[in-house]
C-alpha cells in the first residue's frame, strides 16, 4: 500500500539516478554514492521540518526548493543556447567543473535530497512511525543500485549532454512533486502569470498613457481582457513550463558540427558530418523525453486525484434594514470546519459567499471570489480551499486574510447566536471586486 | 586599450550581459513574489530607490550601445575582408578556416561558384563570394529597439512625475505650478473608429501665462508645459447644497461625483453630521448619454446612518424638498480627472516599438528567402587561406564550401565538373 502510494516518486527517482548515470558516466560510483545517501538524508530533512513546523510551512520549503532546480534548469538552459549559437561565449571553466567528480558528487546528492524530501512528503501527515520512512529509503535505495545497473546496460552510443541531464533530472523532479497537491509548482505558477500579466498590462496601460476602458471600444477591451483571464496564465506557465526543455533541445541542434573543411575526401567529410549529427540526435533524445515527463507532471497538476468538498449555495435573504443574519446552529453547523456557502440576491443584484471556522477557531465571513480570478469560487480540500478558477491552493489557516488569490474577506458580526453581515455592503463588495474580474465571462459561476 | 579597460569592454559589450541583468531581474521579481502580490509594482518601486538596482538596469542599453559599436565593427572588418581590403587575418570573423597548400592561383573558381548563384569579386590575390542580404541591419534596428525600451524604462522609472488634477469646464486649467488658461468646454463624443468607442476633448483657452490655445485629446497624449495630459476618469462636479429640519444642518459645497457612467453610484458626507447621499445619474430613456448631451439628472438617496430617510430625483439647477430636508444642485459641470504626468521615457519606449516592429519585418523574410552566405579565399606565396560563413542554409553553404575546396586543390579547373549545389549530410 505504502509503495503503490509512492509508485510515481521511486519511478521518477530510478528516472533520476539513470540519467545522473549516463550523464556522469566516468562517474558513476560517485553518483551512486550520493544517490544513496542523498535520499535517506531528504526523507529524513523532511520529516524533521513537518515536526518542527506542521502545516503548510514545511510543504512551502519544499516546494520553494523544488522551484530553485526549476530556476536553476533555466539558467542552465539559456547557458546552453548562448554557448551553442555564440562564439565567444566562455566554456572551458564550465565544462571543466560539470566533468569534476565534485559536479557529480554534488549533482546526486542534491537530487537525491530532493527527491527524497518529496517522497517523504507523501508520507507525512498520514503514518507516524517509523517504519513507512525506512521502507521507502531502503526501496529507493535499491532502486538506485538497479538503476545504475541498467544505465551500464545502455548502449555507449547513447549519450547524455549536461544540459540534458539536467532537464532530465529537474522534469523528473518536478513530476515527482506534481502528484502531491501542495508540492505542485505549475498552478502556483499559472497564478502567479495570471498575476503579472494583469499587472504588466496595467502598467503598460499606465506608462504609454493608453487610454482607459472607458473610452476603448467593448470589443477591443474584450480581446485585453483575454490577458486578464486564467488562458493567458495556462498558457504562459506552459510556455514557462517547457521553453528551458524545448531551449536545450535547440541547443543540442545548434551545436556545431566538426570541422571538415581540411578533409579532401568528400566521402569521408560526409561521414564524420553524418556521424556527428546522429551524436546530436542521440542527445536530443533525452531532452525529448524530459519535454513529455513535463506534460505528464502539468496533466497531474491540472487534474489531481482530490476530490473537494463544494456544497451548493444556500439562498439567503436580508432584513429590511438589509442585515443578513445566519445562525451558528441550524441548519448547518457553522462550526464545523467546512465550508458553508450562501447566495444572496436583492434588487437584480446578487453576491455569493462562504462561512468557515478555520483551525484556529475563528469564524470568517468571505465572498466566494478572490480580488485576481474570475469568481468560479473555492472548494475545500484537506487542510486548504482551492481557487477553482486558477487552482491556487490557500491554507485554511490564511482564509480570512486579503490578498492574493484569498478569498475577499467581508466585515461581519459575531454575535452567541450567529454571525450578521450588512446585506448592502456585500453587494458593494461583490460588486466592486468579484465583478470587475468578470468582465470577460461576466457573473462567476 | 590598457587591461582593466579591456576587461570592461568585454563585459559590457558581451552579448551575455543584458540577459543576465534580465535575470537578475526576473529573479528580484520572483523573490519580492514570494513576499507581496503587487509584485510588479513593488518591483519598480523597488529599483527606483535603489541606485544599484538603477546602475544595473542601465547597463541594459549601455550593452545594447556598445553591442551596436562592436558589431558595426565586426561588419565592417567583414566587409573589408570581401573587398580585399583587410591586411589582417579574416578567420576570427567566419565560422570555418582552412589553409590548403596549393598554389595561389583561383583559376576558373569564380565562374563557378557564380554558376551556383554566388555573387564574386576578385581583386588582387583575393576571391570573395557571396549570396543573399546581411541581418546586421536587422541586429543594428533590434538593438536600437533594445536601447531606446530598457533607456526609456530606466527614465521613466527614475525620472517620472505625476500630478492628478480635476479639469473642469468654465475652471482654469489646473497645473502644478498653476495659472493654466480657462477650460472653455470639455466634450465627449461617440467615437468612429474601430479602437475608441468615445472621444474626449478639452479645449483651453490661451493663458495669461504665455501658453497659446490648446486642444487635448485621448491619444497621442497632448503636452502642456512639459507635461503630458492624461484624462483618466470622467465625472460630474456639483454643487450640492443641503439642509436637514431644524436648520442644524447646513451644507453648501461643489463635489466631486464618480457617477459616470450613468448607474454609477457615488457618495456624499454631509461633515459633522450622520447624514450622507448616495447619488447617481439616470440614464435617459432615449439611449443618449447625459454626459455628452449635459442634460444630467441625479437619483439620489438621503441616509441617515443605515436608515434610508427617502430617496429621488433632480436635475441640475433643480431642488428637493421633503420633511424639512431640503436638497439642491444648482450647478453641475463636466470634469475630468486628469494626470499631469512628466516621463520622457515614454518617448523612447515608443521609439523601441518603430525599432522592434521594423527588425521584425525585416528580419524573417531575410532569414527565411535571403540568408547571407560568404565565402573568401585568400592566396598567400604557398597557400590559399579559405574561410567561410552563413547566416542560414548552412549546410548547403558548407557543401558548395568544401567543393570549392576540392576544386583548388585537384587544380583541375577545367577537366572536373563542378557540383556546387549539393549539400553535404
Amino acid at each position: 500500500m505504502v509503495l503503490a502510494k509512492l509508485a510515481p516518486h521511486l519511478l521518477s527517482w530510478a528516472g533520476i539516478v539513470l540519467a545522473m548515470g549516463r550523464g556522469f558516466s566516468g562517474r558513476r560510483s560517485v553518483v551512486a554514492a550520493g544517490a544513496i545517501v542523498g535520499f535517506p538524508l531528504g526523507v529524513a530533512g523532511a520529516c524533521l521540518l513537518s515536526r518542527a513546523y506542521p502545516g503548510d510551512f514545511s510543504f512551502a520549503i519544499i516546494r520553494d526548493i523544488v522551484g530553485g532546480s526549476f530556476l536553476l534548469l533555466w539558467g542552465g538552459a539559456v547557458a546552453a543556447i548562448y554557448s551553442s549559437t555564440v562564439r565567444e561565449f566562455p566554456r572551458s571553466w564550465g565544462e571543466r567543473l560539470a566533468n569534476s567528480p565534485f559536479c557529480a558528487g554534488a549533482v546526486a546528492l542534491s537530487s537525491g535530497m530532493i527527491a527524497g524530501a518529496i517522497s517523504a512528503c507523501r508520507l507525512v501527515g498520514t503514518y507516524n512511525t517509523l517504519p513507512p520512512f525506512l521502507l521507502l529509503a531502503l526501496a529507493a535505495s535499491i532502486l538506485a543500485l538497479a538503476a545504475l545497473a541498467v544505465e551500464r546496460a545502455l548502449a555507449a552510443s547513447f549519450p547524455v549532454s549536461h544540459s540534458g541531464l539536467m532537464a532530465s533530472v529537474v522534469a523528473l523532479l518536478l513530476f515527482s512533486a506534481s502528484s502531491i497537491i501542495r508540492l505542485d509548482l505549475f498552478s502556483p505558477l499559472t497564478m502567479k502569470l495570471m498575476k503579472f500579466s494583469h499587472d504588466f498590462v496595467h502598467q503598460f496601460f499606465e506608462s504609454m498613457l493608453i487610454p482607459d476602458h472607458l473610452f476603448i471600444r467593448t470589443y477591443l477591451w474584450g480581446y485585453i481582457g483575454l490577458l486578464f483571464g486564467n488562458g493567458v496564465g495556462f498558457w504562459g506557465a506552459l510556455i514557462l513550463w517547457f521553453t528551458p526543455a524545448v531551449l536545450v533541445a535547440l541547443a543540442i541542434q545548434w551545436e556545431r558540427l566538426p570541422s571538415v573543411a581540411h578533409i579532401r575526401q568528400g566521402a569521408q567529410r560526409r561521414r564524420l558530418l553524418a556521424t556527428g549529427i546522429r551524436a546530436r540526435r542521440f542527445r536530443l533524445v533525452i531532452p525529448v523525453l524530459a519535454m513529455v515527463v513535463l506534460a505528464a507532471a502539468v496533466y497531474r497538476s491540472r487534474f489531481p486525484s482530490v476530490e473537494y468538498w463544494d456544497p451548493k449555495p444556500l439562498p439567503i435573504s436580508a432584513s429590511p434594514s438589509g442585515d443578513i443574519f445566519i445562525p451558528k446552529k441550524g441548519d448547518v453547523d457553522l462550526e464545523d470546519g467546512k465550508l458553508h456557502k450562501y447566495l444572496f440576491k436583492q434588487g437584480g443584484r446578487e453576491a455569493r459567499f462562504f462561512v468557515l471556522m478555520t483551525p484556529a477557531g475563528k469564524l470568517t465571513v468571505d465572498l466566494d471570489a478572490c480580488a485576481i480570478c474570475k469568481p468560479d469560487g473555492y472548494g475545500q480540500a484537506e487542510g486548504t480551499v482551492i481557487c477553482y478558477y486558477c487552482k491556487t491552493l490557500i491554507p485554511l489557516e490564511t482564509v480570512g486574510q486579503p490578498g492574493g488569490c484569498n478569498p475577499i474577506p467581508l466585515p461581519f458580526t459575531e454575535k452567541e447566536d450567529g454571525v450578521h453581515i450588512d446585506g448592502l455592503t456585500l453587494l458593494n463588495m461583490w460588486g466592486t471586486n468579484a465583478q470587475s474580474t468578470a468582465r470577460v465571462k461576466g457573473g462567476g459561476k | 586599450m590598457s587591461r582593466p579597460l579591456r576587461a570592461i569592454w568585454a563585459v559590457i559589450s558581451s552579448r551575455a550581459t543584458s540577459p543576465l541583468v534580465i535575470g537578475v531581474f526576473l529573479l528580484i521579481y520572483i523573490v519580492l513574489a514570494f513576499i507581496t502580490d503587487d509584485t510588479l509594482i513593488a518591483l519598480m518601486e523597488y529599483t527606483r530607490t535603489n541606485v544599484l538596482l538603477v546602475v544595473l538596469l542601465a547597463l541594459v542599453p549601455l550593452n545594447s550601445g556598445c553591442r551596436i559599436v562592436k558589431e558595426t565593427d565586426r561588419h565592417l572588418k567583414l566587409r573589408r575582408a570581401l573587398a580585399g581590403k583587410s591586411a589582417n587575418d579574416p578567420s576570427g570573423l567566419f565560422d570555418e578556416s582552412v589553409a590548403l597548400p596549393v598554389p595561389s592561383s583561383f583559376d576558373g573558381l569564380s565562374g563557378r561558384l557564380a554558376a551556383t548563384g554566388y555573387r564574386v569579386r576578385c581583386t588582387g590575390g583575393t576571391l570573395a563570394a557571396w549570396r543573399g542580404v546581411s541581418i546586421y541591419p536587422v541586429r543594428v534596428l533590434f538593438l536600437a529597439g533594445m536601447f531606446c525600451l530598457f533607456a526609456g524604462i530606466l527614465v521613466s522609472l527614475t525620472t517620472r512625475t505625476t500630478h492628478r488634477m480635476s479639469v473642469i469646464e468654465g475652471e482654469p486649467l489646473p497645473t502644478a505650478t498653476g495659472g493654466g488658461g480657462l477650460v472653455e468646454r470639455i466634450t465627449l463624443k461617440t467615437g468612429a473608429g474601430p479602437i475608441l468607442a468615445k472621444i474626449l476633448t478639452m479645449d483651453v483657452a490661451p493663458s495669461d501665462s504665455g501658453d497659446g490655445r490648446k486642444v487635448f485629446g485621448l491619444y497621442p497624449p497632448s503636452l502642456y508645459r512639459g507635461y503630458f495630459v492624461y484624462p483618466r476618469y470622467i465625472a460630474i462636479a456639483s454643487i450640492i447644497r443641503f439642509s436637514a429640519p431644524g436648520g442644524q444642518t447646513a451644507y453648501e459645497k461643489q463635489a466631486v461625483m464618480n457617477i459616470y457612467p450613468a448607474g454609477k453610484e457615488d457618495r456624499v458626507e454631509i461633515p459633522g453630521s450622520p447624514y450622507r447621499i448616495l447619488f447617481s445619474m439616470i440614464q435617459p430613456e432615449d439611449g443618449s448619454d447625459p454626459y455628452v448631451t449635459g442634460r444630467i439628472t441625479y437619483l439620489f438617496k438621503l441616509m441617515n446612518g443605515k436608515e434610508v430617510i427617502f430617496a429621488g430625483s433632480l436635475p441640475v439647477g433643480g431642488e428637493f424638498v421633503r420633511d424639512g430636508y431640503r436638497l439642491a444642485i444648482p450647478e453641475g459641470k463636466r470634469m475630468v480627472i486628469t494626470d499631469f504626468i512628466q516621463d520622457y521615457g515614454v518617448l523612447l519606449v515608443w521609439g523601441a516599438a518603430i525599432f522592434f516592429l521594423a527588425a521584425g519585418c525585416i528580419w524573417l523574410p531575410v532569414t527565411i528567402f535571403l540568408p547571407r552566405r560568404e565565402m573568401l579565399f585568400v592566396s598567400a606565396p604557398d597557400n590559399i587561406h579559405a574561410c567561410s560563413r552563413s547566416e542560414g542554409g548552412g549546410r548547403k553553404h558548407g557543401g558548395v564550401f568544401h567543393e570549392a575546396l576540392d576544386f583548388l586543390e585537384a587544380g583541375m579547373a577545367d577537366r572536373q565538373p563542378f557540383d556546387g549545389g549539393s549539400a553535404e549530410k
